[in-house]
């Protein structure tokens, strides 16, 4: 970066336009701008950061020129605009930063507008472009961040701060800013890019783009798949089962049909058998029967009936003996007695003792009461008479019974016989009620197939319509998963060259911060002859460190001179690298040389010091402006004499009005 | 008489046991041992078959007829006494006899060889049972055959000559 001019117009004590060319030989690289006290030596060196970053450091905010700003009036309106034109990357540049002010009806000043800030550019035609509003500010920050600016376009008069600053608790923007000086910015801007914080760099936008949710729905829609497959496979098996199945069903229907029609007599038969199975049965309860009849009568009559001949012999015996109407009726043996007694019988015949009447009439008294048998006599006869009676038809009874049960035999074998034969008969012949039983079965085993084949054919239609929704929704993750693929594999790309470059990165930044503490270092030594070296940390802090004071070393607290030293030798340092990175071609790293623009650095030192510094910093600057105050600047001319390439003078008319002029 | 407790003994014993023992699952010749008793007398004098008392091997138990059973058929029993005492010649000759025998002395101290023939009656009436009904049988089937061909020939030698109407001819002559 080369500063080429400045143009103010109405700034703070410049009133009008006024103009300053910067001179960029680079023999002659010192512009040296003298003032006395007041004489607007520090507007000129806010006026940079102003135009740059819209800021200064005055309290007063508003920098319109005072002698305009009370000349307005009522409902007036005045601007101020600070032009920069400068050389950065070989691009000329000139950014201008304007702000409206306006007066209301009393005539007082209202609160500003905001600053318009405008960069425009050379295109390679050579044309001149503006830089998009938008864009501004961050083509801004590429050129000089204002973090660094400070360290460039500095005031003397709060160098102690900055030093302190610069030794304590740098914000990392300020290591940043330095990395990006130091040409380590394209590394750390890859790197952001690659993988930095940012919501939007290359690793974390693959991340959005990748559809982690495709693959296990992949996964989950093949499954669908697979048990679809699985049930039309099933489906399709039981389709041919039930092919044979239903054939085979219908075939045996059929036969059965025409078994029925060949085997309708059967059923005749079979009711045929049946009679003669329960006469069979019959038969055998009645030989059952028979048999225990037989013992029955046998048991309850057979002595009875036995005993007939027994019973009809000794009747006859009784009937022939003539026993049994022995007795003389209503003639007691006491009647006898009297006879005796009285010895004349009824008749008038005497009765004498052991006469022929008295024995006659003796044996009387065996058949007559009370000595007399013919009572039980008769009632034996009378039990005779019962007993074969009641045995009469004993043996008939049983020969009937018997014949029953001996015939029993060979009607069994008749019945068996007819059995058997229409067995026989039966035996090529078949059950109708079976076949009809059969033939229902297999008539009803068709129907039932047959609605399970339709049942299953419209299931396979819907399975086969799900399936390929399946198959579409697969193709659609598919292509995703392609993406997801390409998209892992720019990923694992980008971490890798993230790594690589990190690495590279940090190598480089290394060497040099270490390069940087060596360039500082040897320009501190050079302005500030002490027992002093400066350290840099990782994070680009200094320290100023005692080389070896009776073997102290570390930090130590710093004079002004000291502090002011340390700046200087930091920013020569950094500026230093600047150059000498830029002339290599080669390198990775890609900076640009910046001008130092000091405000009344000088005062601080002695002369030795400022003759140092005066040398020193022609040499590591590309550019050095500088604000002086007369004394100084006389000295400071004295020392850079030969490199002074332009001079000017504030000429300071009044408080409020100051001008440029050229010397 | 038939007012004590009578047993079979020895043979005689087993040969009732048979007689009343089931030839198939339900059926068996004579139901009670009384039933033996009842006819065995008849048989036995119509075959003239008397047998005595004996022990057999020893080995077989008697087998009783309880006197309740007795005294219930006490009547029955009494009228086989009765038709035997007149009709066996051999024991008494004269019918005058026979019928003191069967009426007079029936159940007397004087009937006690009289018994003691019944009694052989009884046991020669089993014995000829055993033989006629058992002794031949080879099955179930034959139980009653026998039985049927035992009757078969007691009609044929005693039975077949007289009716119903004879017997009630002599009753009404017997009680005139």
């Amino acid at each position: 970066m080369l500063l080429k001019s400045m143009s103010l117009t109405n700034f703070r004590q410049f009133n009008g336009t006024q103009s300053i060319s910067f001179s960029v030989d680079p023999e002659k690289n010192v512009t040296v701008i003298m003032g006395e006290n007041g004489s607007g030596k520090t507007t000129l060196a806010q006026a940079f950061t102003w135009c740059l970053y819209g800021a200064t450091d005055f309290d007063d905010q508003i920098v319109l020129n005072k002698a305009i700003s009370q000349n307005m009036g009522s409902n007036g309106e005045a601007f101020v605009q600070v032009k920069i034109s400068m050389v950065h990357l070989n691009v000329d540049y000139t950014m201008t930063r304007e702000q409206k002010y306006t007066t209301d009806s009393t005539g007082n000043l209202k609160r500003p507008n905001n600053t318009v800030f405008k960069i425009q550019y050379k295109n390679a035609d050579g044309q001149q472009d503006f830089v998009k509003e938008s864009e501004v500010e961050l083509r801004m920050k590429e050129i000089l961040p204002k973090e660094l600016a400070k360290y460039f376009f500095f005031d003397g008069e709060r160098i102690g701060n900055m030093s302190k600053e610069i030794r304590k608790g740098k914000s990392k923007e300020f290591a940043d800013a330095v990395k990006s000086l130091l040409g380590l910015s394209a590394f750390t801007e890859a790197l952001e890019h690659l993988g930095g914080r940012s919501a939007n760099t290359v690793i974390k936008s693959y991340e959005g783009d990748y559809d982690s949710k495709s693959d296990s729905k992949i996964a989950q829609l093949r499954d669908e798949i697979s048990r679809y497959d699985a049930r039309l496979e099933q489906i399709e098996k039981r389709l041919s089962e039930i092919d044979n199945e239903e054939y085979t069903a219908s075939e045996k229907a059929k036969e059965y049909e025409v078994k029925i029609a060949e085997n309708r007599d059967s059923e005749k038969f079979a009711q045929e058998r049946a009679k003669l199975k329960s006469k069979i049965a019959g038969l055998e309860q009645s030989k059952v029967s028979s048999t225990s009849g037989v013992i029955d009568t046998f048991n309850r009559k057979g002595s009875s009936w036995m005993a007939t001949k027994m019973i009809h012999d000794a009747l006859k015996e009784l009937v022939d003996a003539d026993k049994l109407d022995t007795g003389i009726p209503d003639i007691h043996a006491r009647t006898i007695q009297f006879l005796i007694n009285r010895k004349k019988c009824l008749c008038g015949a005497s009765i004498e003792f052991g006469g022929a009447a008295y024995t006659e009439l003796n044996k009387v008294l065996d058949y007559i009461p009370p000595k007399s048998i013919g009572t039980l006599i008769g009632q034996f006869a009378r039990e005779c008479e019962l007993k074969s009676r009641g045995a009469a038809d004993a043996f008939d009874d049983i020969s009937n019974k018997f014949s029953v049960v001996s015939g029993f035999d060979a009607d069994y074998a008749d019945l068996s016989n007819q059995i058997e034969t229409i067995n026989k008969k039966l035996e090529g012949m078949l059950n109708v009620g079976e076949l009809q039983k059969k033939y229902t079965f297999y008539d009803g085993e068709v129907k039932k197939l047959r609605a399970e084949r339709v049942r299953l054919v419209e299931e396979k239609g819907g399975i086969g319509t799900k399936r390929e929704r399946c198959e579409t929704g697969i193709n659609e993750l598919v292509l995703k998963d392609d993406n997801n693929r390409r998209v892992a594999r720019f990923k694992a790309y980008a971490t890798y060259m993230y790594k690589y470059l990190f690495s590279v990165y940090k190598e480089k930044e290394t060497e040099v911060r270490e390069q940087l503490e060596e360039a500082v270092n040897t320009i501190f030594k050079e302005i500030y002859n002490g027992g002093f070296s400066l350290k840099l940390d990782d994070k680009y802090n200094i320290q100023i460190q005692v080389d070896d004071f009776e073997g102290y070393s570390g930090d130590v607290e710093t004079s002004t001179a000291q502090s002011i030293s340390v700046i200087f030798a930091f920013i020569a340092g950094v500026i230093k690298m600047a150059r000498e990175n830029n002339s290599d071609e080669n390198s990775m790293l890609m900076t640009e040389a910046y001008p130092l623009v000091m405000d009344a650095p000088l005062s601080a030192f002695d002369k030795t010091r400022i003759k140092t510094v005066c040398d020193a910093l022609p040499k590591v600057a590309e550019q050095v402006i500088i604000f002086i105050k007369d004394t100084d600047g006389e000295i400071a001319e004295d020392n850079m004499g030969s490199k002074v390439g332009m001079r000017y003078l504030f000429d300071k008319k009044n408080e409020f009005e100051t001008e440029l002029i050229g010397r | 008489m038939f007012d004590k407790e009578y047993s079979f003994k020895g043979t005689h014993a087993e040969k009732v046991n048979k007689l009343t023992a089931k030839f198939d699952d339900k059926n068996q010749l004579f139901k009670r041992n009384l039933d033996v008793y009842m006819m065995a007398p008849i048989v036995g004098f119509l075959y003239q078959k008397k047998s005595d008392v004996n022990n057999g091997d020893g080995s077989q138990k008697p087998t009783k007829i309880f006197p309740q059973q007795l005294i219930e058929n006490g009547d029955d029993l009494a009228f086989t006494y009765r038709l035997i005492m007149l009709l066996d010649k051999k024991n008494a000759a004269s019918i005058d006899e026979r019928v003191d025998k069967a009426f007079r002395q029936f159940n007397s101290p004087q009937a006690e060889n009289d018994e003691k023939l019944y009694e052989q009656y009884v046991l020669g009436g089993v014995d000829i049972l055993y033989e006629k009904l058992i002794e031949s049988a080879t099955s179930t089937e034959d139980y009653l055959k026998n039985l049927y061909d035992f009757m078969e020939d007691m009609d044929d030698r005693y039975n077949q000559t007289i009716d119903a109407d004879q017997i009630s001819a002599l009753c009404r002559l017997a009680k005139q």
